[in-house]
C-alpha cells in the first residue's frame, strides 16, 4: 500500500545570522513525513535535525520554501493561526521536558487539553487513561515535576503532547536528559504510541532511541543525505541494529 | 476575544505560584484606592454635606450686618426689591469684639454676634443640640468652638468684653452655616430669650440688625451686594460686616480642599508605583519564564491568551484590592470627617458613594489592565521556539530603573512631608504667614489722642523689636465690602502678602486682594467708601489672604485717613515669646494710654494648633505609607532577583561565599538606584518643592507661600531613605540562606 504524506515539505530554506556571520543551515531541503510512520532524523551536531523539525511543525519558519502539513501550507499562517494549528496538528516533547513549572501533572495535560475541547471531565478522564499507559500511579498526578522523577516527568510531557490527539507527535531528544532506566521506559511509551498508529517525528543522536522508529533519515550538508527503513521495532532484534549501525556509518556519523 | 474559562488553570496556576509577588502587588493597589477614594468622598460628601446642610437650615446667600441705630422699618422691603433679591429676613443681634478666655487654654479673640436663641426666623436657621444641665445664664456655642475651643456641653465659657468678663452655662452647642469658623471673621454666640435681652440691654449702642437674603438662582452676588452697598450708602448706613455664601464655604472647606489634593497627588503617586512594580514584575516573569512561554505556545496557546492568563491575575487582585481599600476606606472616613469638622465647624457622617466607588474601580482596573497588558505585549512577538531557547531578542527588565524610578517617587513623597512638617511644627511662622497676613506679638489700642504716646513708650522698650501702626479696618468699594490692612509703612511689616507688584507706599496707592485682583489691572483706579467718604487709589499690586477669601486690600495710613477715622491700634513684635505678661504689664502701668490689647501670640499658637495636628496626621500617613511602599517595592524587586539569580548564589556558596557576604553583597547592588535617586531627589527638590508648594496652598487662595525648602531636612531624610532601603534590603535578602549548592545539583 502507499504511503500517505501528511507533511510534505520542498525546496526549505533556513539561515541563522546576516551577512558575513550568516550560517546556511538549508538551502533546498526537501523531505516527506508519512502517515503512521516514527521517522528518526539523525544527523551530526549543527546539521540542523531539530531545526528542521520546528520547521516542519510550525514552531519555526523557514525562510522559504513551502509545508504541506495535512493539506495546510503551515508557511503562510501567522503566529496565532500557527497556535491553533499546533494545538490541533501537533504534540511535542523536549529534550528539557519543560512541564510547567509548579503545577502538578494532571494540571499540566489539561492546560493542554482545554484548548481543543470544552468537556474538562473529559479531558480528565483521557489524562487518567494516558498516565496508566505511561505508567504514571494514580498518586503521582498531583505532584509537580521537581517532585518527581525525570522519566516520570518524561512520561508526563508525552501525556501532554498526546492529549489532544495530534495528528504527528514531534519529539526532540526526549531521551537526552535521562539515565538509561528512564530512557528505557520513555521509549517504551513511544513505541507503544506508534504501535497505535500515531504519526511520530523524533530528533535523536541516540542510536537505541533511533532503534525504535521504522524509518530513519540522515541530514548533512542542509539535506536529507540517506534514508533508511528499519521495519517494524522488536526487542533484542539484532538484524536491525546492524542495519542501523551500517547505515550511519554510512552516512559518515 | 480569548475566552477566560479555556485560560482558568492557567490563571490559577499563575496567581498560585507568586503569591507573594501578587499580595505585594495587592497592598499597593489597596492602598491606592484606599486614599483615592477618601479624597473622592470627601470631595463629593463633604462638599456634598456642606451644600445639604446649608439648605436645610435655609442658610442665607448673603448677610449684611448694619447698627440697629441707622436701620428702618421700610429698609426691608427696599432690600428685597434689589434686582436678584428673592426673599429678605432681619435678624437681631449684638456685635462685639470678644475674648473667650480658656480657647484650648488660651485667650482667644473674634468679632463675635450674639443672637437670641429663641427668635423665630426662616433663614440662617440653627441646628441645636442640647445639653441636660439648664442654668439662668445659659448659651450655646457653635460647633467649632467646641471641637477646637475644647468646650463642652455643662461647662462654663467667659466672654472677656471690653474688659469685663461674662461667664455662662454652656447649655449646648448649634450647627450653623453662616460663619462656622474663626477663618470667617466672624462666629455667633446664641443666648437664650431671657439672657439675650439682659445682654442686649447692657451693650444697647452695639445692637445690630443683620439682613439676610436669599437670591434667585444663577443670580451675582457680587452685583447684589454692591446694589446693597450702593442703597445704604445712599442712606447714610453704615456696613459693620457682610458675608456671602462662596466666601465661607471656602473658608470652611480649606482644610477639605488641601486634603484632597495631596491625597490625590500621592494615590497618583502610589498608583504610578503600583504600575511601574507590575510591568517589571511581568517583564520579570517573561524572562524568568521564557521556556515556558514557548512551551505553552508550542501547544497551542496564541500569543493572547498567553498575555490574558499572564495580566488576569493582577486584574483580579487590584479589583479585590481595590475593594478592600474602598471598604478600608470607609473605617478610617469618620475620622476624617471628625478631624476636618475641628477646621470646617461642622459635621457629617460618610455614608457609602457609589459615584465615587465605581470611579475607583475604573480608574484603577482600567489602568492596571492597560498597563499590565502593554508590559506583557511582548510576549506577542515571542517566537515559540526561541523562547524555548532562551532567546527573547530584546534587553532585561530594568531592576535598576525601577529602583531609582521608586526611590525617586518616594523621595518626593517623604521631601514633601519633610517640607510640611519643618514649616508648619518647626518654623510655624512659614505656614502662618502664608495663611494670615501680620503676626505681631501683642496688638494694642491706644485711647484716643494717645497713639503717639504709646508709640513712644513702647520704641524706648528695649523687649520691642518693632512697633507698627496697623489695622484692619471694613472699607466699601464698587461691588461690595473689603478689609483693609491698614500701614504706617509696609517696608517695614514682617509678612509679605503682596505676590505680584508692590505694597501701597503713597496715600493714593492700594495693593488689592486675589479675589478681585482680576477686575482693577495694576495701574488702574478702584475707588473705597468709608461712612460716605469716598476716593480714588491706583492699583500697585495684589496681595493674598486665605482668611478673609481674598476680599482683601493693603492702604497706607495717611491714605486711609483720607475716608476714614485715624485708626488707633499698633503691632507690637517682642524679641522673646511673652506677650501676656507683657500685656499685664502695659495694662497695669500705661492703663491711661491703652483702650484695650490683644495676645496675638496666643491667637497664632492657637491658630497653628489647629492645622499643626492635622499636618502632622498627613505627615505620619506619608511617612507610613513611605516605609510600606519601600518594603514592598524592595521585596518584589529581591525576591524576583534572587529567583532569576538562583542558580548564581549557588555557585557563589559552592565557591565558599557565606550567607553574610551574599545578604550583604545583595543589598549593596541595590544602593547605587537608591542613592543615586535620593540625592538626585533631594537636589531637584530645591525646585520642584516649591512649585509643589506653589500648586498646593493656590488652591485654597494663597497665590503666594513662605514656605522653606530646608537642605539640612533633605539630606537627612535622603540619608535616611538610603539607610532603611539598604537595612530592607538586607532584611528581605535572608531567603540567600534557604539557597545550598547541593540543590543546583538537584535541578
Amino acid at each position: 500500500m502507499e504511503k500517505q504524506a501528511v507533511i510534505s515539505a520542498k525546496h526549505l530554506k533556513k539561515a541563522f545570522g546576516k551577512g558575513e556571520s550568516m550560517q546556511v543551515i538549508y538551502s533546498d531541503l526537501n523531505i516527506d513525513i508519512y502517515k503512521g510512520d516514527f521517522t528518526v532524523i539523525m544527523g551530526s551536531s549543527g546539521a540542523g535535525k531539530s531545526t528542521l523539525m520546528y520547521s516542519l511543525s510550525g514552531m519555526d519558519k523557514p525562510d522559504g520554501g513551502e509545508i504541506d502539513f495535512d493539506g495546510t501550507d503551515i508557511t503562510k499562517l501567522n503566529n496565532d493561526k500557527l497556535a491553533v494549528f499546533r494545538r490541533r496538528q501537533c504534540g511535542f516533547v523536549f529534550q528539557q521536558i519543560y512541564l510547567i513549572e509548579k503545577m502538578n501533572l494532571m494540571d499540566n495535560v489539561i492546560a493542554a487539553g482545554v484548548l481543543t475541547s470544552k468537556d474538562r471531565e473529559g479531558i480528565k478522564n483521557r489524562a487518567k487513561e494516558l498516565f496508566s499507559l505511561v505508567n504514571i500511579p494514580e498518586n503521582t498526578w498531583r505532584k509537580t515535576s521537581s517532585q518527581i522523577s525525570g522519566g516520570e516527568a518524561q512520561r508526563a510531557g508525552i501525556v501532554r503532547a498526546v492529549i489532544n490527539s495530534p495528528n504527528v507527535l514531534f519529539a526532540d531528544e526526549p531521551t537526552g536528559a535521562l539515565n538509561s532506566a528512564n530512557s528505557g521506559a520513555v521509549l517504551d511509551v513511544f513505541s507503544s504510541l506508534y504501535e497505535n498508529g500515531q504519526s511520530i517525528v523524533m530528533v535523536t543522536h541516540d542510536k537505541k532511541s533511533a532503534l525504535r522508529g521504522n524509518r530513519i533519515l540522515y541530514i548533512k550538508d542542509g539535506k536529507i543525505y540517506g534514508e533508511c527503513d528499519l521495519g517494524k521495532y522488536e526487542p533484542d532484534h539484532s538484524e536491525r541494529t546492524e542495519k542501523l549501525d551500517r547505515f550511519i556509518k554510512e552516512m559518515g556519523w | 476575544m480569548v475566552r477566560l474559562k479555556k485560560l482558568s488553570t492557567l490563571i490559577i496556576h499563575n496567581l498560585k505560584k507568586a503569591k507573594g509577588q501578587y499580595v505585594s502587588f495587592g497592598v499597593f493597589i489597596c492602598l491606592t484606592a484606599f486614599i483615592i477614594n477618601i479624597a473622592l468622598m470627601l470631595a463629593f460628601q463633604t462638599f456634598h454635606a456642606y451644600g445639604s446642610l446649608f439648605e436645610e437650615l435655609d442658610t442665607a446667600d448673603i448677610n449684611v450686618i448694619i447698627p440697629q441705630m441707622q436701620d428702618d422699618d421700610a429698609l426691608l422691603t427696599e432690600v428685597e426689591g434689589i434686582d436678584g433679591v428673592s426673599f429678605a429676613e432681619k435678624h437681631e443681634g449684638v456685635f462685639k469684639p470678644v475674648t473667650v478666655r480658656e480657647f484650648a487654654d488660651s485667650d482667644f479673640d473674634m468679632n463675635t454676634v450674639f443672637y437670641d436663641l429663641d427668635e423665630k426666623r426662616t433663614l440662617n436657621r440653627l441646628k441645636v443640640t442640647e445639653s441636660s444641665t439648664k442654668g439662668d445664664a445659659s448659651v450655646y456655642i457653635p460647633v467649632f468652638m467646641k471641637e477646637l475651643g475644647g468646650f463642652a456641653e455643662g461647662g462654663s465659657i467667659t466672654y472677656s468684653i471690653d474688659g469685663k468678663d461674662h461667664t455662662y452655662l454652656i447649655s449646648g452647642t448649634v450647627l450653623e452655616m453662616q460663619y462656622g469658623n474663626y477663618g470667617t471673621g466672624m462666629i455667633g454666640g446664641y443666648f437664650p430669650k431671657a439672657v439675650y435681652e439682659e445682654f442686649a440691654r447692657e451693650y444697647e449702642e452695639q445692637v445690630i440688625a443683620e439682613y439676610s437674603l436669599k437670591t434667585t438662582e444663577g443670580a451675582d452676588l457680587h452685583a447684589i451686594k454692591n446694589a446693597i452697598s450702593d442703597m445704604f450708602k445712599e442712606k447714610g448706613i453704615t456696613i459693620l460686616k457682610s458675608n456671602d455664601r462662596d466666601t465661607v464655604k471656602q473658608t470652611r472647606t480649606m482644610v477639605c480642599t488641601l486634603l484632597i489634593v495631596i491625597f490625590l497627588a500621592l494615590a497618583a503617586i502610589i498608583l504610578v508605583v503600583s504600575i511601574f512594580l507590575s510591568n517589571f514584575r511581568i517583564r520579570s516573569a517573561i524572562e524568568g519564564e521564557l521556556a515556558q512561554m514557548g512551551v505553552l505556545k508550542a501547544i497551542g496557546y496564541t500569543g493572547n491568551m498567553i498575555i490574558a492568563a499572564t495580566v488576569m491575575p493582577y486584574v483580579l487582585t487590584g479589583v479585590m484590592a481595590t475593594v478592600s481599600g474602598i471598604a478600608l476606606s470607609y473605617a478610617v472616613l469618620p475620622f476624617v470627617a471628625g478631624i476636618l469638622a475641628i477646621q470646617s465647624g461642622f459635621s457629617y457622617t460618610p455614608v457609602f458613594d457609589s459615584t465615587a466607588f465605581l470611579i475607583v474601580i475604573l480608574v484603577l482596573t482600567l489602568a492596571i489592565l492597560l498597563f499590565s497588558y502593554l508590559s506583557a505585549g511582548k510576549i506577542h512577538r515571542l517566537e515559540p521556539i526561541n523562547a524555548i531557547r532562551g532567546i527573547t531578542g530584546e534587553e532585561a527588565a530594568g531592576q535598576n530603573i525601577l529602583l531609582f524610578i521608586v526611590s525617586f517617587g518616594i523621595m518626593v513623597l517623604l521631601s514633601f512631608a519633610g517640607t510640611l512638617l519643618y514649616n508648619v511644627s518647626i518654623k510655624p511662622d512659614h505656614f502662618m504667614n502664608t495663611l494670615s497676613e501680620e503676626l505681631p506679638s501683642v496688638i494694642f489700642t491706644a485711647e484716643d489722642e494717645k497713639m503717639s504716646e504709646l508709640k513712644e513708650i513702647l520704641e524706648n522698650d528695649s523687649r520691642v523689636m518693632l512697633v507698627m501702626e496697623y489695622a484692619s479696618v471694613p472699607v466699601s468699594y464698587e461691588d461690595g465690602n473689603l478689609t483693609a490692612f491698614v500701614c504706617e509703612d509696609f517696608s517695614k511689616a514682617t509678612n509679605d502678602i503682596c505676590y505680584e507688584g508692590r505694597s501701597p507706599v503713597k496715600e493714593n496707592e492700594i495693593a488689592v486682594g486675589n479675589a478681585i485682583a482680576d477686575g482693577f489691572p495694576i495701574g488702574e483706579k478702584i475707588e473705597l467708601t468709608v461712612g460716605g467718604r469716598s476716593a480714588d487709589y491706583t492699583v500697585t499690586g495684589y496681595i493674598q489672604s486665605v482668611n478673609n477669601a481674598g476680599m482683601v486690600c493693603q492702604l497706607t495710613s495717611k491714605g486711609y485717613e483720607k475716608i476714614g477715622e485715624k485708626a488707633n491700634s499698633v503691632n507690637v513684635y517682642l524679641y522673646q515669646k511673652n506677650a501676656a505678661a507683657f500685656i499685664k504689664e502695659y495694662e497695669e502701668t500705661c492703663g491711661a494710654v491703652i483702650k484695650s490689647s490683644v495676645n496675638f501670640e496666643q491667637l497664632s499658637e492657637n491658630g497653628q494648633k489647629l492645622y499643626a495636628g492635622i499636618v502632622s496626621a498627613i505627615v505620619v500617613i506619608l511617612f507610613v505609607i513611605s516605609v510600606l511602599m519601600v518594603l514592598l517595592v524592595m521585596y518584589v524587586i529581591i525576591h524576583s532577583m534572587i529567583s532569576r539569580r538562583r542558580q548564581e548564589f549557588g555557585i557563589y556558596k559552592a565557591i565558599g561565599y557565606t550567607n553574610r557576604q551574599l545578604t550583604v553583597k545583595t543589598a549593596l547592588g541595590f544602593l547605587p538606584a537608591v542613592a543615586a535617586a535620593s540625592v538626585i531627589s533631594a537636589i531637584a527638590g530645591l525646585w520642584y518643592l516649591p512649585a509643589i508648594n506653589n500648586i498646593t496652598f493656590s488652591m485654597i487662595g494663597a497665590v503666594k507661600n513662605h514656605f522653606q525648602v530646608s537642605v539640612l531636612i533633605l539630606i537627612v531624610f535622603a540619608i535616611m531613605f538610603i539607610a532603611a532601603a539598604f537595612a530592607i534590603s538586607v532584611l528581605l535578602s535572608a531567603p540567600i540562606k534557604k539557597i545550598t549548592a547541593y540543590s543546583l545539583l538537584r535541578e
